[in-house]
């Protein structure tokens, strides 16, 4: 598998590498594109995942290694980042909620 | 991996296993750092996220010039590194160790040029009166804790992986140090390198005025 990798140069790291630039460049073209908060929001998250899953499978060699190492690692992590979106309903209680101006 | 490797600095005689996912232990060591140093970053971003969601008067500073014209640049510059780093560890795994040292120099000097100008921005930043606690255009004052402190917390890994590289690259040419180290430090900052991947959206582009 190694052997694979060094024959096959730079190149596929520089196509990587491209591909990251172009993420970057649409998010910032999608900021000026007056979107609304939440689907701008969204669109971003979708190519900030495309482009870190392309920097741990490729830059980080994850996609060489054995399957046990992704399957030990990613999971938890994506169960851990899901678990953390419980807080989501709070801060949308708390969006709606004012105080008055005396307060309690 | 041949068995002989996997005993290297091993006392003679010591008990060896194969590693279950057939890597070094301290690749295993750097990946369940990360895995663990990534879940960190999620925390924070989420704390931010949940901050923005509950405060209706959050303020949107970002012009195009500088900042964000700024972060395009530091977002590439460390992107840049991170492909300097590939040829660095394929260099170190080639044995050609003058050009894996001198990507590895480029590495670093790309990883400065980032710490430079976040800097430069705080600088500007806290010209214009902004504090951790302070809001200058008298929003909600958790703008600058949080832009503060998430990117504050990005650039000392980002510094922590300029000493790193600095240092690998010292032990890798004087032989002291093997291939397997610059992997597992090129692990770490790439890494560092992909948090900027959602930190730049989430903390700049989604503060654009």
């Amino acid at each position: 598998m190694a052997e694979v990798r060094q024959s096959a140069g730079m190149k596929p790291y520089v196509v990587v590498w491209i591909g990251l630039i172009l993420i970057v460049a649409i998010e910032v073209l999608l900021t000026y594109q007056h979107l609304p908060a939440g689907r701008l929001l969204a669109s971003l998250l979708v190519l900030a995942f495309l482009g870190a899953g392309l920097g741990v499978m490729y830059f980080m060699h994850l996609r060489y290694e054995r399957a046990s190492l992704f399957w030990s690692l990613i999971p938890y992590l994506i169960f851990a980042l899901v678990m953390m979106d419980h807080v989501w309903p709070d801060a949308l209680r708390l969006m709606h909620q004012r105080l008055g101006a005396g307060g309690p | 991996m041949g068995e002989s490797a996997m005993t290297m600095g091993a006392r003679p005689g010591a008990l060896t296993e194969q590693s279950p996912y057939g890597i070094e232990s301290k690749k295993l060591a750097i990946w369940l750092f990360i895995i663990a140093d990534a879940a960190t970053f999620g925390a924070i971003l989420f704390a931010y996220g949940y901050l923005r969601v509950a405060n209706p008067d959050w303020t949107r500073p970002f012009e195009f010039w500088p900042t964000i014209a700024t972060g395009i640049a530091m977002t590439v510059a460390l992107l840049t590194s991170s492909l300097t780093m590939v040829g660095a560890v394929r260099s170190a795994q080639a044995g050609r160790k003058s050009a894996s040292v001198g990507w590895l120099g480029v590495t670093v000097a790309l990883g400065l040029v980032f710490v430079l100008l976040l800097l430069l921005e705080w600088s500007a930043m806290i010209g214009a009166g902004w504090r951790l606690s302070k809001n200058p255009l008298g929003g909600s004052v958790l703008f600058g804790a949080t832009f503060f402190g998430i990117t504050g917390l990005h650039l000392l890994h980002v510094i922590c992986g300029v000493v790193a590289i600095a240092v690998i690259a010292m032990g890798f040419n004087r032989d002291r140090l093997d291939a397997g180290h610059v992997e597992t430090t090129g692990l770490y900052w790439h890494f560092v390198n992909l948090v900027q991947m959602f930190v730049f959206p989430l903390v700049y582009l989604m503060n654009v005025r």
